[in-house]
């Protein structure tokens, strides 16, 4: 079992979210940085869905009470385990009573906790993903707070390995969205051409953002279905990236649509940071999706010769 | 026929808007027609009706070209009368500690709160869509003697089963949440629970009757 000593700003466990229930009003939740999540279970040889430990900002501290394998992938929070700096990205053997702790850092947001064999939960509407909003899915539906225990299998120690994680970026590429025209279409080179600063305000349900330029504008539209990685731009001119946590629909203009291989990066993106955007087609989208599937499959291959050289 | 929009949202979302601000009964059940018929063709993850659109989330990114092709032609073919949506009755208690706002209500238009009752409860309506929480369906279309806009600030807390109407829509909030809109009564049924496979007693295109208790405020 795994002793959350302090839940810290915000831990939750999260899979690839929950599909087949938007239509009834259900958001997607999951994890923010999906190939971080598969990269931690295939350090493990889990299955890349297996639920993991999602870690906001970090200041969060665990006890394993059973012997395991454990890894953190995402951006480095400071891990230390019984005191030792963890590398990010990497697989390690714990004995019970081995006590885990993140800190915080300040050019990346959330890490991935992943113990071999997955935790031990009820599955929701198909998911173990914590719904924060409804209050379902996950441990009882909230994030984690001092006391939760979640029960794990005991597994003997694997040795100590590590992976190359793609870098993240704040150059985020987008697709042109449905209602560039609607709000006039020199609003788009606006938002291309300049810099924006992401705010305090960003969560999981969304990234806020602000820049120099005004792109503010009197347009909404009939509510329609949306998803992660929409950009809406509200009439106050600064735009929303949509996270998994979104409404499943919402009124304002759509001037973008981040690809689905860089949401990754959104997920690192700490308040006061700046980041800009690319249009690219979505050709290039597909290939960007089809090269990260290319990393973690070789991912696969290199740990699965690892571990059978070291038996 | 019809003027509408077909296109690619990001990847793999697939859009049909139809170009109006609001839609007529038979479009309506065209557009809950071709909800029944995407979910036939088992290559859609996600199917989402809302206000004038519909959009299908494919389970891959490949060949969206085509599907959207399909599904301009299902809309074309599609009879409304295909669509046989499920009707609820909803018992529902009027005014009180519930209906908080059914005085206001009645005096922002000049009605009695019996009034308002019976133009509520007297006609039935459709759920256009759900959204803003899960099982949270939007009912239309209220009468245009019962329209009023939302509250200028909205409540932190609005407690689950409030019926409540905003605009040219009436909603029961299906768990606690904050809301804008102004609430009338409250109903005791269950409207969403999480440990059900189908854990929405509403599906986009039911018909919802309100039924006023007896102890309803008249």
């Amino acid at each position: 079992m795994l002793k959350t000593l302090k839940g810290g700003i915000q831990a939750c466990v999260q899979d690839l979210g929950r599909s087949g229930y938007r239509h009834l009003g259900v958001s997607q939740a999951g994890v923010l940085d999906p190939l971080a999540m598969q990269y931690a279970n295939t350090l493990l040889h889990n299955p890349e869905y297996t639920s993991v430990i999602e870690i906001t900002v970090g200041l969060c501290q665990f006890e394993f009470l059973l012997d395991t394998n454990f890894s953190i992938t995402g951006a480095d929070l400071g891990a230390k385990l019984n005191g030792q700096n963890l590398d990010s990205n990497w697989r390690y053997a714990v004995k019970a009573g081995d006590i885990l702790s993140f800190s915080s850092s300040k050019d990346g947001l959330r890490a991935y906790l992943a113990v071999q064999g997955g935790f031990q939960l009820d599955a929701v509407l198909n998911s173990y993903s914590t719904d924060l909003q409804a209050g379902f899915g996950g441990l009882a539906g909230h994030q984690l707070k001092d006391g939760d225990v979640l029960s794990y299998e005991s597994f003997p120690p694997l040795s100590k390995v590590g992976a190359a994680l793609p870098k993240y970026n704040n150059r985020i590429r987008v697709l042109e969205g449905p209602h560039c025209e609607l709000i006039g279409s020199s609003k788009l080179q606006t938002f291309i051409a300049q810099q924006w600063q992401v705010l305090p305000q960003s969560n999981r349900m969304g990234v806020r953002l602000e820049g120099e330029q005004d792109l503010s504008h009197t347009q909404s539209i009939p509510s329609q279905a949306v998803m992660p990685g929409i950009i809406q731009l509200p009439p106050n001119g600064k735009p929303i990236i949509l996270g998994n946590d979104c409404q499943t629909t919402g009124g304002y203009p759509i001037i973008a649509q981040v690809i689905e291989a860089d949401l990754r990066h959104l997920s690192q993106l700490v308040a006061g940071q700046s980041c800009t955007f690319e249009l690219v087609t979505r050709e290039e989208a597909k290939q960007a999706t089809e090269l990260q599937a290319k990393h973690l499959a070789q991912l696969k291959i290199a740990i699965n010769n690892n571990d059978k050289n070291t038996k | 026929m019809t003027n509408n929009k077909t296109y690619i949202l990001g990847e793999r979302a697939l859009v049909i808007e139809i170009a109006q601000s609001t839609l007529t009964p038979q479009q309506q059940n065209k557009l809950f027609a071709l909800h029944t018929w995407m979910r036939e063709q088992k290559v859609f993850i996600d199917i989402v009706p809302a206000k004038t659109t519909i959009t299908g989330y494919l389970m891959h990114s490949q060949d969206p070209e085509f599907w959207l092709e399909q599904m301009q032609v299902a809309w074309e073919n599609i009879e409304p009368q295909e669509f046989k949506p499920t009707t609820h009755e909803i018992i529902t208690h009027y005014g009180g500690q519930y209906g908080p706002d059914l005085e206001e209500v009645a005096q922002l238009l000049t009605l009695s709160a019996a009034q308002v009752i019976e133009l509520h409860s007297s006609c039935t309506y459709q759920v256009k869509f759900l959204g803003f929480l899960p099982g949270f369906a939007y009912l239309g279309d209220l009468d245009k003697q019962l329209q009023l806009p939302r509250l200028a600030s909205p409540r932190t807390h609005v407690p689950k089963g409030s019926v409540a109407i905003a605009e040219d829509l009436t909603a029961i909030y299906p768990s606690e949440s904050p809301g804008g809109w102004r609430l009338i009564g409250h109903t005791s049924t269950n409207l969403f629970d999480h440990q059900l496979d189908t854990p929405s007693i509403f599906q986009p295109g039911d018909i919802v009757k309100f039924i006023p208790s007896k102890e309803s405020a008249c």
